[in-house]
């Protein structure tokens, strides 16, 4: 039997702030306003933008574009690198503004946040629209006038999301089930938070060209020939506004990467950077008492080809100088040096950092470990790398701080701090 | 143009206790003074036990990014921008 859309009252809120990376450069300088502006990764030619302003998107500039795309679109587009302590307070304010009005707030990206409002349905006197609106000007008011959202309402988190992409900038969209059809009548498939390219393809190989076909196909074919797996089940539930996506993933691994500005195979300026991002996936993963067992290397050379590995260690790493030392194993054994344009480490298999089995050889273990916990201490007191490992001496702070795309764990870390 | 600065500067602020805020009204950069008409953001940024007061302010031709050191109580000049591209 077929099943019914869901005929739920919308429930779920989704904000997303419009062009948020450019919008807030301009709310902080005021003559960036009305111009068209990007925020790139680099501000240098080869430069990838992050994030074009609403008055640059008008230009056909988008996400992704090299800096120099973008001046070909408009010459005289302004490009600004990211300000990431702005970008973050933004968030921090915008999570704060949100929690006013339900138990259930999660942040899904830096500049994105869904309100789950059905555990406190039963005390909301008045229509998610007008709620909506309060907290468009609540953002204007205690972020910055600038600052714009676009809000969808919908009765899963997927139709909220729908819902807040169908009018930028500044839209408020409600999808109900009498709307839903139209609504997807009006979108195609890549429009559909989740549908790539590729699925769309592999959509398209089961003769589902539209949104309506998608939510017409029957549940056998898509979990059985379409996607194979239990994702066309998701799909078939969440197209018609069932919740599937209110799951919390528990944290897996810790793990930084970078980009290098410069390009180096010089096996010294590596280690000097797999040292800083070991440096700064142990901060976290100490600060979250836990210790890993696994450490992971993945690195992209410059001619666009990978390579990675993983290893178990027989002790659980927790300390700076365990991870450097895993990780510099890996990276010692790949199998040819070229240069690299980025790496990736992470730690994984993580344990309680307080059941360390005791060594039978090496007695300093817990030693090093207070060590490392002092040395954490007087960083939290007096900042970040004021006591760093000697091999970081000399190395100015060539790592820049970064905002990662998506649903960031990381985000929990802006919250204690 | 916008321009990365870092420089030491005198201001003048702004106390009010009936709103408990606190606003820069005037800066002296390279021997000229600026009025400032507008403050457009503000946040802090902690580093380990110090704050630093990020100030986002206008003058009505430029904009200024300002830095209070709270342990040092500096204030620095980190950026400047007119808003035309460089």
């Amino acid at each position: 039997m077929e099943l019914p859309i869901n005929r739920n009252k919308p429930l779920v809120m989704h904000i997303d702030l419009n062009s948020c990376f450019a919008t807030a450069m301009q709310q902080a300088n005021p003559h960036l306003r009305r111009k068209p502006l990007v925020v790139a990764a680099y501000d240098s030619p080869r430069g990838c933008v992050l994030a074009p302003s609403i008055e640059a998107k008008r230009f056909g500039i988008k996400t992704g574009m090299r800096v120099m795309e973008a001046k070909h679109l408009c010459k005289d587009v302004i490009v600004r690198t990211t300000d990431v302590p702005l970008v973050r307070d933004v968030h921090v304010r915008l999570k704060k503004i949100t929690k006013d009005y339900s138990t259930i707030v999660v942040p899904k990206s830096i500049d994105e946040v869904v309100i789950d409002f059905n555990p406190v349905q039963s005390v909301i006197r008045r229509p998610l629209s007008d709620i909506a609106c309060e907290i468009k000007e609540r953002i204007k008011r205690e972020i910055g006038e600038w600052m714009v959202c676009s809000v969808g309402i919908g009765m899963n988190r997927f139709l909220a999301k729908t819902g807040a992409s169908l009018h930028k900038p500044d839209g408020l969209d409600i999808i109900t089930y009498e709307n839903l059809r139209k609504v997807y009548s009006t979108l195609k498939l890549i429009d559909l938070c989740g549908i790539s390219h590729r699925f769309q393809a592999r959509l398209n190989t089961y003769g589902i060209f539209t949104p309506l076909q998608f939510l017409d196909s029957p549940l056998e074919l898509l979990k059985k020939q379409v996607f194979q797996s239990i994702v066309g089940f998701y799909w078939y539930r969440r197209l018609r506004g069932y919740e599937i996506d209110n799951v919390e993933f528990l944290r897996k691994s810790f793990g930084q990467d970078y980009a290098l500005g410069k390009q180096t195979a010089n096996p010294q300026e590596l280690s000097k950077i797999i040292m800083r991002l070991c440096e700064k996936m142990g901060r976290r993963l100490r600060n979250a008492g836990r210790a890993a067992n696994g450490i992971h290397v993945s690195i992209i050379y410059n001619d666009y080809t990978f390579w990675h590995r993983a290893r178990l260690m027989n002790q659980p790493m927790y300390t700076t100088q365990e991870l450097y030392r895993g990780a510099q194993l890996i990276f010692n054994q790949q199998p040819e040096r070229k240069i690299v344009a980025k790496i990736s480490i992470a730690c994984y298999d993580h344990v309680s950092s307080s059941k360390s089995q005791l060594s039978l050889f090496d007695n300093n273990e817990d030693k090093l470990r207070k060590v490392s916990d002092a040395i954490d201490t007087l960083n939290d007191k007096y900042g970040e790398f004021v006591v760093a490992p000697g091999l970081l001496l000399g190395m100015d702070n060539s790592i820049i701080d970064r905002i990662a795309f998506g649903a960031v764990k990381e985000l929990e870390d802006l919250y204690t701090n | 143009m916008h321009e990365k600065i870092n420089e030491k500067i005198s201001v003048i602020t702004k106390y009010d206790r009936m709103k408990g805020t606190v606003m820069p009204i005037k800066l002296r950069w390279q021997g000229r003074d600026y009025i400032i008409e507008k403050l457009a953001y503000y946040h802090r940024i902690r580093e380990g036990r110090n704050i630093h007061h990020i100030f986002y302010v206008s003058d009505g031709n430029m904009d200024f990014k300002l830095r209070l050191d709270s342990e040092t109580l500096h204030w620095t000049l980190e950026e400047t921008t007119d808003g035309t591209s460089n």
